[in-house]
């Protein structure tokens, strides 16, 4: 039982934090986009940081996971659970919808995760983007989904709990994975996938597998996020873009660090926020000087990341993690893991 | 000596397009024997052991591994029926620690929620029943998964039991003082004693050695030799090994298999070997005419 000790902390912080921040709603729209990026990065994190498979389609993933946990928790709305006061039949039929979503993008990285059996770096690369793309091609033609206008009149039942507290879970998986035999599995296959095979692990299966946890992780965040939108589309949020966007955080932070994911993609989602307000105040008064100025945002952000790439190839933390410093060197502890 | 060999391979053949990389090739592995395979470059000694671990499926001819044929399965079915590898050209996990090379190969002591060898047996039968063993073996993995997730009592023991087992394994190969390196940075000869110590993980019951030796010292390559003989004995092993090192071959192989062109060209003990007429041209080319 001591295992669940990190998920108590976890709920009365993550409950403070929201009573406390309740009364700012910039700060916890930020808190959810950041929290969404997070959970993405970090489940992305799991196929191509630790499997070593290059998956660009992860928008998809998470597409899947919004529009069926949205239409989910459309169709949930008509019910009533008589005896249960509205706000935790809400966030009962959320969690429904929010699991509904992750099995289905489970499913689809069932799907998708079995060509990676057959086709390895470039062409799996390419195999995941078609999925992203068709996944899109689909919504755009579904008018059940909202077609190309997009999907409105979802309940927002998303909090700043549900979301940090999906990061916090996210963060939990990975790190106890890694240290148990399935992710040292996967960081086998990394390696080198033919000692792998040759030592015993069924390389297909544990590929497969990572595609699957992955997947439905991308899928719960999708949830997430339409849960907070008033609006959710097929256009930007789940474009090839966003797919490359959450590469970007995970090869910034470094491949296969979990903790590298999680502070890559905190940094880079605020970075255009914070950009904006130190911009704005240099227009000073100046409307149109500050929008201009305000423009060189994008590049500015280009910059910062062939900067980083030059400096450090191998991503900020590397394979690294935070938690690798912060415990002592040498470990002699019966009790190994036991409290994380 | 056990009557079942175990590891068998019946007139094993191998073509690649035109290419016979193998030909006929016959082996008998037993408990306890330390088995050389040698030939000159080329001469199909790194398919034999492609075959064997099922790398390659053979185009004719049987492998049998403790009694149960293996053609078609793949390298890590092979592995868990008792046969382990090394590689010619080092396949260590680079990026990880010496400790986790070890710990990827030790399987978990744990008792599975269906029968092993059922589950098996199901997995290579016929359509449904296929579709039942993939589906046995996918739930005790999801349980499986939920245990290290969840940290039980029992996945911790478990956990404790396979470092235990890997850091014995160094010490038997000499690395227990490099446990936390990471692969990449040992020197050579580590890295290959560090390839055995991983193969040796996997419990097998048969090892193979791809040129243990290559790069090494003569020191060390006697070092080497000699724990090769003592693995033989401490873990009750069959060994085959591929060697370049004449010296050292003969020095403790008690029988010899030479290719030459995918072909079998001597068997049998080493002295015998050395003065096959066969052998000699194989290495040195055709011997004068007057000789």
């Amino acid at each position: 039982m001591r295992s669940l000790v990190p998920v108590v902390i976890a709920v009365a912080v993550l409950a403070l934090v929201q009573w406390l921040t309740s009364t700012s709603p910039y700060f916890t729209y930020l808190a959810l986009v950041v929290g969404v990026n997070v959970v993405l990065a970090v489940s992305l994190n799991v196929i191509n940081g630790m499997t070593g498979q290059f998956s660009i389609g992860h928008a998809g993933f998470m597409a899947v996971g919004a529009f069926s946990s949205a239409v989910t928790s459309m169709a949930l709305n008509e019910y009533r659970i008589g005896f249960l006061p509205a706000g935790v039949e809400h966030q009962f039929f959320f969690i429904i919808s929010l699991t509904v979503g992750g099995i289905l993008a489970a499913a689809c990285g069932f799907v998708v995760g079995l060509p990676s059996l057959r086709l390895r770096g470039d062409y799996l690369a390419i195999v995941t983007l078609g999925f992203g793309e068709i996944i899109l091609v689909i919504v755009r033609n579904t008018p059940k989904l909202g077609g190309a206008l997009g999907l409105s009149g979802k309940p927002q039942h998303t909090t700043l709990f549900a979301v940090w507290f999906t990061v916090f879970l996210v963060i939990l998986f990975s790190r106890r994975l890694l240290t148990s035999p399935h992710g040292r599995n996967l960081v086998a296959i990394r390696e080198d996938e033919v000692a792998a095979e040759a030592m015993g692990v069924d390389t297909t299966a544990y590929k497969v597998r990572a595609f699957v946890v992955s997947s439905f992780f991308a899928g719960v965040a999708g949830g997430l996020f339409a849960h907070f939108q008033s609006i959710i589309a097929p256009g930007d949020s789940f474009s090839f873009v966003r797919s490359m966007e959450i590469v970007v955080f995970i090869v910034a932070g470094g491949l296969g660090s979990t903790s590298g994911a999680v502070v890559a993609a905190v940094f880079l989602t605020l970075l255009p926020d914070a950009m904006r307000a130190v911009f704005i105040k240099f227009g000073g008064d100046n409307e149109s000087l500050a929008q201009s100025i305000d423009q060189l945002r994008k590049p500015i952000f280009g910059l910062l990341l062939v900067l980083m790439m030059l400096t450090r190839p191998q991503g900020l933390f590397g394979t690294h993690e935070a938690w690798d410093w912060l415990k002592p060197k040498k470990k002699v502890e019966p009790q190994k893991g036991a409290a994380t | 000596m056990s009557a079942e060999p175990l590891l068998h391979a019946k007139k094993v053949s191998i073509t690649f397009g035109g290419l016979k990389a193998l030909a006929d090739f016959d082996l008998e592995i037993r408990k306890g024997d330390l088995q050389g395979l040698i030939g000159p470059n080329g001469a199909g000694k790194t398919t034999a052991f492609n075959v064997l671990t099922g790398v390659y499926l053979p185009t004719a001819g049987d492998v049998l591994v403790c009694g149960e044929r293996v053609n078609g399965r793949r390298p890590h079915q092979i592995n868990r029926l008792g046969l382990a590898r090394t590689f010619q050209n080092i396949r260590l996990f680079k990026q990880l620690s010496v400790l986790d090379n070890v710990r990827i190969a030790v399987l978990a002591d744990r008792k599975p929620l269906f029968d092993r060898e059922r589950v098996e047996k199901l997995k290579r039968s016929g359509f449904p029943n296929r579709l039942f063993g993939t589906g046995l073996d996918a739930i005790d993995n999801y349980r499986d998964w939920w245990r290290a997730l969840l940290r039980t009592p029992g996945f911790l023991r478990e956990e404790e039991g396979i470092e235990k087992r890997a850091r014995e394994l160094l010490d038997v190969m000499g690395l227990s003082h490099r446990v936390d390196e990471l692969a990449k940075n040992l020197p050579y000869g580590e890295q290959r004693r560090l390839e055995i110590a991983r193969a040796l993980g996997t419990k097998p019951r048969v090892l193979l050695l791809d040129e243990p030796a290559a790069g090494m010292n003569t020191r060390e390559k006697a070092d080497l030799m000699v724990l090769i003989r003592e693995l033989r004995t401490r873990f009750e092993l069959g060994i085959l090994v591929i060697e370049h090192d004449m010296k050292l071959v003969m020095g403790i192989c008690e029988k010899l298999t030479v290719l030459d062109h995918g072909e079998t060209i001597a068997n049998g003990d080493p002295s015998a070997v050395r003065a096959d007429p066969r052998v000699i041209e194989a290495y040195l080319g055709e011997a004068p005419a007057h000789a």
